[in-house]
C-alpha cells in the first residue's frame, strides 16, 4: 500500500460506527485499473439500517469503492481489488487470487475469520443490489422488471409474485403511477420512473445492502426529490450507500458522509457533524464549495 | 434440486455448448483453408504467371486469367468508386434525411446482397444482348454494380463520422457547400474512402456467377476490352469441373490466388482504417 | 503579404455557383443510378422472362419438368431446391454463429477472442467459390464414402430410411450443398452477431449482474431480448445470402432437374441452375425460362432482405 503524501495524512479524520452495528465494511481496501491503483487503503464502514453518502471531487475513487462492494468490477478482467470487504463477518473478497494478492501485499496474519472456499459471487450480489447512474430497465415489461431477479432465486406463485411486485413498487414510490400499465414495457417509462423501476427491481430481492451510484444524476429536479424521498423510507428496511456529487443531496439524506479524496477516504463522519463542522482542510474547502 | 445448483449447473453446460460451437466453426473453417493451402501451393510457380491457360496434358499457367481478372476489377471499382463516392456524398451531406434520401439508402441496403447472379442477368440483358457479344467491359460493368452499393455504406458511414464543427467552420469561411465538402470533408475522411475502396476490391475480385454470360471467359491472352475476356474465378469454375487432373490443379492454385489476395486486401483495409481511427 | 487582395470568391465557388449546382447534381445523379439500377434489375429480368411467363401461366411455377428439348420449362425443381438448401443451411448454421458470437463475446479470454473474433470476419469474406470447391474435392467425396454408403447399405428395402437415404451416392446432393452453404454463411452471421451483441450497453450488463445473474441468465433475459429485432434481421440476411448463392451450390449440388425426392438426391437451385444453362442456352423460350426463374430467384431475396433491413433499421452491417 502506497503511503499519504505527507500533506494530506494529517488531514484524515474517521468517526466509525461501533462494528457490531455494520452491515457491510471495507477494510484497507486498495483497487486497480490494471497497474493504474485507484483506492489506497480504503476503509468504510456502512451501518445497518442507515444512509452513507461517498462525497467528493469527479474520480476520487468514490464510484470505484461502490463497484468493489458487489464485486461487478469483476466482469472486467483487467480489475482487481486487494483488501477486504466483509458482509457479516464473511470477507466476500476471500477467492484464493485475491487471498495471495492480500497475503502479498500485508504478508499473512490476519484477525479476521474468513471462508476460504470459492464466494459466491452471484449470491454475493442478490444480497448487494445495485442501481447504477443511468436508469436501466431491461427490455421487458414493468412487472418483468421487478421480478426478474426474484425469479432467479425462487419459484413463486402468481399471486405471491403479483405481491412482491406491488409491494416493491410501492417502496419505490413508483406503484400509483404504474399500476394500470405494468404489463407495458418498462422502457416507455420517464428517465425518472425508470430510476424508481430500478430501485424496485433491486429491492424485490430484500437485499441487505443497496449501493446507487449517482442515481439522480440523469434526473430533473422533481424527480429527484421524488427518489430521494423514497430512498429516505427505505432506510427503514434496507442499508443504502449513495454516491453523488451533490452535496445538499448527500446532506439531506445521509446519515454518514465519506468524503474521498485522491482514492483516498479522507473523513468520515456522520452527516451533520462532516456539513458543519468538517476536520479536515481538504474537506472544508469541499463542502464549503472551494473546489470540486 | 437445489435451485442455485441448477442455475450454476445450467450456467456451465450453456458455456460449454457455445465453447463447442466456437471449435466446430473454427474447424470447418481450417479444414477448408488447409485444403486450399495443401493442394494449391503445390502448383505454385512463376509459370502461372507467366503463361496463358494450357490445353489439357500440356503445360501452362493462368497468366491470361490474372490479367482479365486485374482489368474488369479495375474497370469495376473505377467506376464503383466515381458513382459511390458521390452518392453516399449526398447521402450524407444532401439528401439522407429526405423521403427519398431513405428509399435510395434502404434499396442500397438491398442492392447491397442482392445475388450476384442476377446483377449477371442485368448485364446481359442490356449490354451484351443489345451489342450482340461477351465483353470485358460487361464484365466490368457487372462488378462494378457489385461494388457500388459497398462503396456508398461506407463513404455515408465515414462522411457521417466527420464533426459537423469541420462543415461549419469551412462554411463560416464563405465556402459554398461543394467546396467545403470537396475539399475539407473528403480530405479527412480520407483513410475511410479508401478503405470503402478496397473492401469493394476485396468483394468483386472473387465474384464469379456474373462473370459467367458477361466476360464470358477467354483461353486465350487478352486485353482487347470489346472481346471475352478470362477471369480467374471463372477459369477456376471451368477448370474444377472438368475431368483433367491438371486442370482441377491449377483450379486449385487459381483458388488459393484469389482467398490471398482477398485476405491480403481485407488487412490492409483493415490497417488504413485503423490508421484513420488514430489519426 | 504587403497588401491584402480582394477575396477570391471564384476560388472557394460561392453558393448558388454553377460549380456547386453541378456538383449537387452530380451527388444526387449517383444517387439515383443505384435506384435506377435496382429497378433495372427488375424490369430487365421482367421483359427478359416474359415470354416464358406468358407461355407458361402460372404452371410456371407448379411444375417441375425442366427439359431443353422439349421446350417445357417448369421452376418448381430448382424453387424448391433453392428454399431447401437455404433452409437447411440456416438451421445448421444459425446454432453455431449464435453460439461463436456469444461466446466470444461474454466467455473467450480476452487475449484469444479479438484475434478469433478478426479471423471470423476474415474468413466471411473469402470468395464462395474457395467454399465450393472444397465442397467438392473434399467434402463431396468424404461424405459419399463414410456417410452415404453405410446409411444405404443398412437400410431396409421399402423402409422410409431407403426413401430418405436414396440417390446417387456421390456426395453431390442437397444435403452437401447444405452444409457447403452453412460452413459459408457462419463466418458471416457470427461476425454479424458479434456486433450485435456489442451494441447492447454495458449498463445494462453490469445491472443483470448486479442481481445476481449467471452469464448465462444475462445473455437469455437482458442479451438476447435487447437485441431480438436485430437477430432476426441477421438471420434473414443469412438466409438472403444462402438464397441468392450460385458458386458454392453449383459445385456441389449435383445439377439434376426435377424435384428432388430426398435431402440425399441430387438437386438444383436457381442459381446454379442459371449459371450451368444460361451461357450455353440456345432456344429463346430456354433462356427466357431461365430469366424468368432469374425474376422468382429476385422476388424471394428481395422479400427476404427488405425485411432483414427493416428490422436491422438503423443498425446498419
Amino acid at each position: 500500500m502506497t503511503d499519504l503524501p505527507s500533506h494530506l495524512s494529517e488531514e484524515v479524520h474517521l468517526a466509525f460506527p461501533p462494528r457490531d452495528a455494520l452491515a457491510i465494511e471495507a477494510r484497507k481496501l486498495d483497487f486497480f485499473y490494471g497497474k493504474t491503483q485507484a483506492l489506497y487503503g480504503v476503509d468504510l464502514p456502512v451501518e445497518r439500517n442507515k444512509i452513507t453518502a461517498l462525497i467528493g471531487p469527479s474520480g476520487c475513487g468514490k464510484s470505484t469503492l461502490l463497484r468493489a462492494l458487489n464485486r461487478i468490477y469483476d466482469l472486467y478482467p483487467k480489475q482487481h481489488a486487494v483488501g477486504r470487504i466483509l458482509l457479516d463477518g464473511h470477507d466476500v473478497l476471500a477467492d484464493r487470487r485475491s487471498l495471495q494478492r492480500l497475503r502479498d501485499r500485508d504478508g499473512g496474519g490476519d484477525d479476521t475469520a474468513m471462508i476460504r472456499s470459492p464466494v459466491d459471487v452471484a449470491g454475493l450480489r442478490a444480497r448487494v443490489g445495485m442501481v447504477f447512474q443511468k436508469p436501466t430497465p431491461f427490455p421487458m415489461s414493468i412487472y418483468d422488471n421487478v421480478a426478474f431477479g426474484v425469479r432467479l432465486y425462487q419459484r413463486k406463485s402468481r399471486a405471491e409474485m403479483d405481491q412482491i411486485v406491488e409491494k416493491s413498487l410501492r417502496r419505490a414510490a413508483l406503484w400509483d403511477e404504474v399500476k394500470d400499465k405494468l404489463h407495458s414495457s418498462g422502457l416507455g417509462l420517464s428517465g425518472g420512473q425508470q430510476q424508481r423501476l430500478c430501485v424496485a427491481r433491486g429491492i424485490a430481492v430484500e437485499p441487505d445492502v443497496l449501493l446507487l451510484d449517482e442515481p439522480a444524476s440523469a434526473l430533473d429536479p422533481v424527480s429527484t426529490a421524488k427518489l430521494e424521498e423514497t430512498l429516505i423510507e427505505l432506510r427503514q428496511d434496507f442499508t443504502i450507500v449513495i454516491v453523488t456529487h451533490n452535496l445538499q443531496q448527500a446532506a439531506r439524506i445521509s446519515n454518514y458522509t465519506g468524503f474521498m479524496y485522491l482514492g483516498r477516504m479522507m473523513e468520515f463522519q456522520p452527516t451533520e457533524e462532516l456539513f458543519a463542522n468538517p476536520r479536515g482542510q481538504r474537506t472544508r474547502d469541499y463542502v464549503t464549495g472551494r473546489f470540486g | 434440486m437445489d435451485r442455485a445448483l441448477v442455475r450454476r449447473l445450467s450456467n456451465i453446460a450453456f458455456v460449454i455448448l457455445t465453447a463447442i460451437a466456437t471449435l466446430i466453426a473454427l474447424t470447418a473453417l481450417v479444414l477448408t483453408l488447409w485444403s486450399l493451402l495443401s493442394r494449391g501451393i503445390g502448383g505454385l510457380d512463376t509459370k502461372i504467371f507467366t503463361m496463358t491457360q494450357p490445353a489439357p496434358g500440356s503445360e501452362g499457367g493462368l497468366s491470361n486469367a490474372i490479367m482479365g481478372s486485374l482489368i474488369m476489377c479495375g474497370i469495376g471499382l473505377a467506376i464503383a468508386v466515381v458513382v459511390g463516392v458521390l452518392a453516399g456524398t449526398w447521402l450524407s451531406e444532401y439528401g439522407g434525411n429526405t423521403r427519398y434520401g431513405q428509399v435510395v439508402r434502404f434499396l442500397n441496403d438491398v442492392l447491397l446482397s442482392a445475388p450476384s447472379i442476377l446483377i449477371g442477368l442485368f448485364v446481359y440483358e442490356i449490354l451484351v444482348r443489345p451489342f450482340h457479344g461477351f465483353s470485358a467491359w460487361a464484365g466490368g460493368v457487372a462488378l462494378a454494380i457489385l461494388a457500388m452499393p459497398i462503396v456508398t455504406r461506407t463513404t455515408e458511414d465515414i462522411l457521417s463520422l466527420q464533426p459537423s464543427a469541420l462543415r461549419e467552420a469551412g462554411m463560416a469561411l464563405g465556402a459554398s457547400r461543394a467546396f467545403v465538402i470537396r475539399k475539407i470533408v473528403w480530405k479527412s475522411a480520407r483513410a475511410g474512402l479508401v478503405t470503402g475502396a478496397l473492401l469493394g476490391f476485396a468483394r468483386i475480385s472473387g465474384e464469379t456467377a456474373p462473370l459467367l454470360f458477361t466476360a464470358l471467359g477467354n483461353q486465350f491472352f487478352s486485353t482487347e476490352l470489346t472481346q471475352p475476356m478470362a477471369s480467374l474465378p471463372t477459369t477456376i469454375f471451368q477448370f474444377a469441373l472438368s475431368a483433367y487432373e491438371d486442370w482441377q490443379r491449377l483450379a486449385w492454385v487459381g483458388a488459393l490466388l484469389i482467398a490471398a489476395a482477398v485476405l491480403s486486401i481485407n488487412i490492409i483495409g483493415r490497417i488504413v482504417a485503423r490508421e484513420a481511427r488514430r489519426s | 503579404m504587403a497588401s491584402a487582395a480582394p477575396p477570391d470568391t471564384a476560388r472557394f465557388g460561392t453558393s448558388g455557383s454553377a460549380g456547386e449546382t453541378l456538383f449537387h447534381a452530380a451527388c444526387f445523379g449517383a444517387a439515383t443510378l443505384l435506384l435506377v439500377t435496382l429497378g433495372g434489375v427488375v424490369v430487365s429480368l421482367a421483359i427478359g422472362g416474359w415470354p416464358a411467363i406468358e407461355h407458361f401461366g402460372f404452371g410456371f411455377l407448379t411444375s417441375s419438368e425442366w427439359n431443353p428439348v422439349t421446350e417445357v420449362y417448369g421452376a418448381a425443381g430448382p424453387v424448391v431446391g433453392t428454399l431447401a438448401t437455404a433452409l437447411l443451411a440456416l438451421v445448421m448454421a444459425l446454432p453455431l454463429a449464435i453460439g461463436v458470437a456469444v461466446f466470444l463475446v461474454e466467455f473467450c479470454p480476452r487475449p484469444v477472442a479479438q484475434p478469433v473474433a478478426i479471423a471470423v470476419e476474415l474468413l466471411a469474406g473469402i470468395p464462395s467459390i474457395v467454399y465450393g470447391m472444397w465442397g467438392l474435392f473434399v467434402l463431396a467425396p468424404w461424405f459419399a464414402e463414410h456417410v452415404q454408403l453405410p446409411l444405404m447399405m443398412e437400410a431396409e428395402p421399402g423402409s422410409w430410411q431407403e426413401k430418405l437415404f436414396s440417390g446417387i451416392p456421390n456426395g453431390a446432393n442437397i444435403f452437401t450443398a447444405s452444409v457447403i452453404l452453412a460452413i459459408m454463411i457462419l463466418p458471416y452471421m457470427a461476425a454479424v452477431f458479434r456486433e450485435l451483441f456489442m451494441t447492447v450497453p454495458a449498463q445494462l450488463r453490469e445491472a443483470a449482474y448486479g442481481l445476481g445473474c449467471t452469464p448465462f441468465e444475462v445473455i437469455r433475459a437482458v442479451v438476447i431480448p435487447y437485441v431480438r429485432r436485430g437477430m432476426v434481421g441477421v438471420i434473414m440476411l443469412g438466409l438472403g445470402r444462402a438464397l441468392g448463392e450460385t458458386m458454392a451450390v453449383t459445385f456441389i449440388i449435383g445439377n439434376a432437374h426435377g424435384f428432388p425426392d430426398s435431402v440425399f438426391a441430387s438437386g438444383s437451385t436457381i442459381a446454379s441452375t442459371i449459371a450451368n444453362e444460361f451461357a450455353e442456352a440456345t432456344s429463346d423460350m430456354h433462356s427466357a425460362a431461365l430469366v424468368a426463374l432469374g425474376l422468382v430467384l429476385f422476388l424471394i431475396t428481395f422479400g427476404v432482405l427488405a425485411i432483414a433491413r427493416a428490422l436491422l433499421g438503423s443498425q446498419r452491417h
